[in-house]
């Protein structure tokens, strides 16, 4: 990896100043900035507001010694590196030093030369250290998306034949109860009573028939590549539409939605259809995590060639440790019956073919908001020619 | 209004699914006839006239896309309704393409159902109606010119 050097960021120690300054002024000289300090204190203090790489210390300091600060910056900033200068007779300070984390140790007199090449070591050290870290961060995060892709794939062949064989008896029942239905409507020699408690009990049977069908086509419309029909809406009027078709949920919580366009440029080039049924997604999620009198507000942005669609709310917020799971399918926190730990999901997969993505923030008790970004005009055109997966 | 019963046959092969979904048509006042596979259903139609055929989409051996084209090279004034899962709409729009004339989710909407129902007798009475018609001409031709 290719990286732009970044200057040193030096900081020199001594409570001599006759000695430090000329020390400083000899290192810049080398391309080596260098602040300074006149103690451990005042190094500590400036340590705490300023970005350091490298600390050249004196241990032999009144007060506080080297050895003592070098301890209380290893434990504050373990990835500063500091560098000890000892005097010629104290070389196991050096050596305790090392031990206590220093990088090095150099006795006094200094060689210039060799402090120099000291400072830039340290350096390397820390820029390689840095490396490290990213690289280890980025392939955890490449691992994790695999892990979730591989079981997406698998639940999604799963998910399936599940939906598809539940749906048979599922139709069954349908029938059978709209059949008693129709024969209990036009019965006559039924008490009323018992009339009403038969409707009540087909009643349930089909609310829950509905349910289960709901569950069954959210898996499939999860597991199925729909066709796309990409073309210029204007974000307004699809926002608009959200805000309507969610208005019961709205009222039931009596909460407010509103649209905040923030940029004259409103029109995209996108699938209507699916984008709305994204925001549906969110928006409902959102009514459902303020409390009554809470707010919703539809924010559109652009950045660059991306324009930004925020769902924000004043709600629960959702807690750190579910912030890396909402998007898995089947996760939720609703109660049985409210959610199916599916919206979220299928919400990301529709984004993400669509070219964009979603990005969450939250923080509990104050609220949540999500962004939809979405490339003003589309990537790639889509495969008109998918068809389902499975049948 | 006096409802004109449909002649259906109803092709599942999910029995219950048939027993239940033919109890419900009766109740509508229609005639319906049961067949629990494509074969069956061919066999059904040489013996007795239907006007509209529920027909599943998905069924062991000879499956409904089959079915149905085998349906329409022999019957083509038989109209078809193909019943088919959420994730099977594909199929039914290779399904209409090959003349059925409408297809239905399942679980089905009962009254969706019915209407399309009625909608696929109309369509098979009027094409019926446009060959008599033709018929006739023809005939009156043929009288004219003896």
């Amino acid at each position: 990896m290719i990286e732009q050097k970044r200057s040193i960021r030096v900081l020199l120690v001594d409570d001599e100043a006759d000695f430090r300054q000329p020390l400083a002024k000899r290192l810049a000289k080398r391309g080596l900035e260098a602040a300074q300090a006149g103690s451990g204190r005042e190094a500590l203090a400036f340590i705490q507001s300023n970005p350091v790489d490298v600390v050249i210390l004196d241990v032999k300091m009144p007060e506080m010694n080297g050895l003592e600060v070098l301890k209380r910056i290893k434990a504050e900033h373990p990835a500063i590196e500091v560098i000890l200068l000892t005097g010629q007779a104290s070389a196991q300070d050096g050596v305790e030093g090392m031990k206590a984390g220093a990088f090095d140790y150099l006795t006094k007199p200094v060689e210039l030369e060799q402090l120099a090449g000291k400072v830039r070591q340290a350096f390397d050290k820390i820029v390689r250290r840095e490396e490290q870290a990213r690289e280890a961060e980025f392939r955890a995060k490449m691992e994790q998306r695999m892990i979730a892709a591989e079981r997406l794939a698998s639940l999604g062949t799963m998910a399936t034949g599940v939906a598809h064989e539940i749906n048979n008896p599922l139709a069954i029942i349908s029938e059978a109860a709209g059949w008693l239905k129709g024969r209990v409507a036009r019965d006559e020699g039924l008490s009323p009573q018992l009339k009403d408690n038969f409707n009540l009990a087909l009643g349930k049977i089909e609310s829950s028939v509905e349910r289960a069908k709901r569950i069954t086509h959210q898996l499939l419309s999860f597991a199925r590549k729909t066709d796309s029909m990409i073309q210029e809406c204007d974000l307004k009027e699809l926002l608009a539409e959200v805000v309507e078709l969610t208005r019961k949920a709205a009222d039931e919580t009596k909460a407010k939605a509103t649209i905040q366009p923030r940029t004259d440029k409103t029109k995209i080039w996108t699938d209507p259809y699916q984008l709305r049924q994204v925001l549906i997604n969110l928006v409902s999620n959102a009514l459902q995590a303020v409390e009554p009198g809470g707010w919703v507000r539809l924010i559109v942005t652009q950045a660059g060639e991306e324009m930004v669609i925020t769902v924000q709310d004043n709600g629960s917020g959702i807690p750190k440790e579910n912030l890396d799971r909402i998007f898995e399918p089947f996760f939720s926190t609703k109660p049985p019956g409210k959610g199916t730990g599916l919206g979220l999901s299928v919400s990301r997969g529709l984004v993400e073919k669509l070219g964009g993505r979603i990005e969450v923030e939250s923080r509990l008790g104050e609220g949540s908001s999500f962004k939809v970004f979405l490339p003003c005009k589309p990537l790639k055109t889509p495969d008109q020619n998918e068809t389902a997966v499975g049948h | 209004m006096v409802k004109i019963p449909i002649n259906i046959l109803l092709v599942d092969d999910e029995r219950d699914f048939v027993e239940m979904l033919s109890l419900r048509l009766i109740d509508a006042g229609h005639r319906v006839q049961p067949a629990y596979s494509g074969g069956e259903a061919l066999d059904r139609l040489t013996e007795a006239e239907a006007d509209v055929v529920i027909l599943d989409i998905k069924m062991p051996g000879m499956d409904g896309i089959e079915t149905l084209k085998a349906i329409k090279a022999k019957y083509p004034l038989v109209e078809v309704i193909l019943l088919t899962g959420h994730g099977t709409v594909e199929t039914a729009v290779e399904g209409l393409k090959s003349g059925a004339y409408d297809y239905v989710l399942k679980p089905a909407d009962f009254t969706d159902l019915l209407s399309k129902l009625e909608g696929a007798r109309r369509r098979k009475a009027e094409q019926e109606e446009r060959i008599r018609q033709a018929e006739a001409r023809t005939l009156v031709r043929r009288t004219g010119e003896i």
